[in-house]
């Protein structure tokens, strides 16, 4: 019994010593990330930003788990921004946030803060910028063959699979005390996944959308930090 | 929450926590009644092709109504099915009701997503008991399904939806049916105006110029 269960850990400890490294490795990425500034930022001790999706009433698709990655991102490290949960932020300013009634451009925001209480809460809540995230990974085409099989012998997978995924986002800062838009971030990460396999299957994952949550994250960071002129 | 059984899902949505609105209350009191119906919603759907679903809204609805509409009016009962709005001395009855329910999956789609749509009607009746609005309201939520399966996502499809409902419901019920118009005239208005009458509800649709008037309008989300 003890002799069949150090086979079997070996035979895991093998199986993740061929497998690991190609996720680690991963595949090759190209990252572009832009910015477009509008007018002057900066921010102060104790002001804070949140991050939101752009309503999904528009079509939009990003992903949560993004919107997460990146507070997460901005949040840690040194120089770490002050990101406020954007649930939080939502529900204490119900109904004015939510996706069929979020103001769709700055233009809407003096009409917003005249409203009871809600110039009160965003000053509670010390938030200096709205960032909307819009925008989705797709992916966009793909190809080859894998097949797998299990016998009582054992089982192995034979053949290459490759599909490329494109990540493609752009965060629009708005600056709530100024009452009107600082500028534009935009990233595009596309980047080709393989999957070959001789008995064991390999991935080299290209990681398009955490690639692109990093890009954006580090230039938001430093987008809102450095006090320069548009 | 979920259960899973072979080719069946099982959504229960358990009561959805809605926040207090950042909005004026409206001086009314009200009162409020639901349907039998409206008190345990069940849907049952059969994707063509695929697996069964059962989506179990339970009382999540009466308790979104219920908080919505106390933190909407001045004051507010809930009364039982049978209570009539003459008997109840409020300045309104609200009766809220399903009218349809509709979802979709990933793969009907072709998205990531899990897209909720609820058919909201809120009927009005004055201190009489004569239909005042009839107002039909579109909600529309949608999440990201999950690696943990449809079951969450569709869940939170539907509380989105419903969220989105009370949103729209605190924005637009007022502007929509007019009910503050319901509320009893001060006692100095009264005597200021004494020929003043309560408004008579018409069928006509609501007009800026018009201040009686029956809604029949859909306030209807475009996507979908």
């Amino acid at each position: 019994m003890r002799r069949a269960n150090c086979y079997f850990a070996g035979r895991l400890v093998r199986l993740l010593m061929v497998v690991l490294p190609g996720i680690l490795i991963g595949a090759c990425t190209t990252a572009r990330v832009e910015d477009v500034r509008v007018t002057s930022t900066g921010i102060e001790e104790g002001e804070g930003i949140v991050i939101m999706a752009r309503s999904y009433h528009l079509g939009n698709e990003t992903e949560m788990k993004f919107i997460d990655c990146v507070g997460d991102a901005i949040s840690r490290g040194s120089g770490g921004l002050r990101v406020i949960p954007h649930d939080e932020f939502v529900d204490a300013l119900f109904p004015w946030f939510e996706p069929r009634t979020a103001p769709s451009d700055t233009k809407g925001l003096p009409d917003l803060l005249k409203r009871p209480g809600v110039a009160d809460t965003i000053a509670q809540k010390g938030v200096r910028y709205v960032i909307w995230l819009d925008g989705d990974t797709e992916r966009t085409t793909g190809g080859g063959s894998l097949s797998c099989a299990v016998g009582p012998g054992g089982g192995g997978c034979f053949g290459f699979a490759w599909w490329q995924n494109d990540s493609k986002y752009e965060a629009a800062i708005w600056d709530i005390t100024a009452l009107e838009s600082a500028g534009t971030i935009s990233a595009n990460v596309s980047g080709t996944s393989y999957l070959p396999a001789i008995v064991i299957p390999i991935p080299l994952i290209a990681r398009t959308r955490a690639k692109a949550c990093k890009g954006l994250a580090d230039q938001l960071k430093m987008f809102i930090v450095t006090e320069e002129d548009a | 929450m979920t259960a899973i059984g072979g080719c069946s899902s099982q959504v229960t949505v358990d009561n959805p926590t809605i926040p207090e609105p950042l909005v004026e209350k409206i001086p009314l009191s009200v009162a409020v009644r639901y349907p039998p119906e409206f008190e345990h919603y069940i849907h049952e759907e059969k994707v063509i092709g695929k697996e069964k679903w059962t989506i179990d809204l339970g009382r999540s609805n009466q308790s979104l109504f219920t908080n919505l509409f106390r933190s909407m009016f001045d004051d507010l009962t809930v009364v039982d099915n049978s209570a009539e709005p003459g008997d109840l001395g409020v300045d309104a009855l609200i009766e809220p009701s399903i009218d349809a329910f509709e979802f979709s999956t990933p793969s009907q789609s072709q998205t990531q997503a899990f897209a909720v749509w609820i058919r909201y009607r809120i009927k009005i009746f004055d201190r009489e008991g004569e239909q005042f609005a009839n107002w039909p309201i579109s909600a529309y939520g949608k999440s990201q399904s999950t690696v943990m399966g449809g079951d969450e996502a569709l869940e939170r499809a539907a509380v989105l939806a419903m969220r989105d409902a009370a949103a729209l419901i605190v924005m637009q019920m007022d502007k929509t049916t007019r009910i503050s118009r319901l509320g009893r005239p001060s006692v100095s208005r009264v005597a200021a105006r004494p020929e003043a009458q309560p408004p008579a509800p018409t069928n006509a649709e609501p007009v800026e110029e018009e201040p009686e008037a029956i809604v029949s309008e859909d306030t209807s989300d475009e996507t979908g």
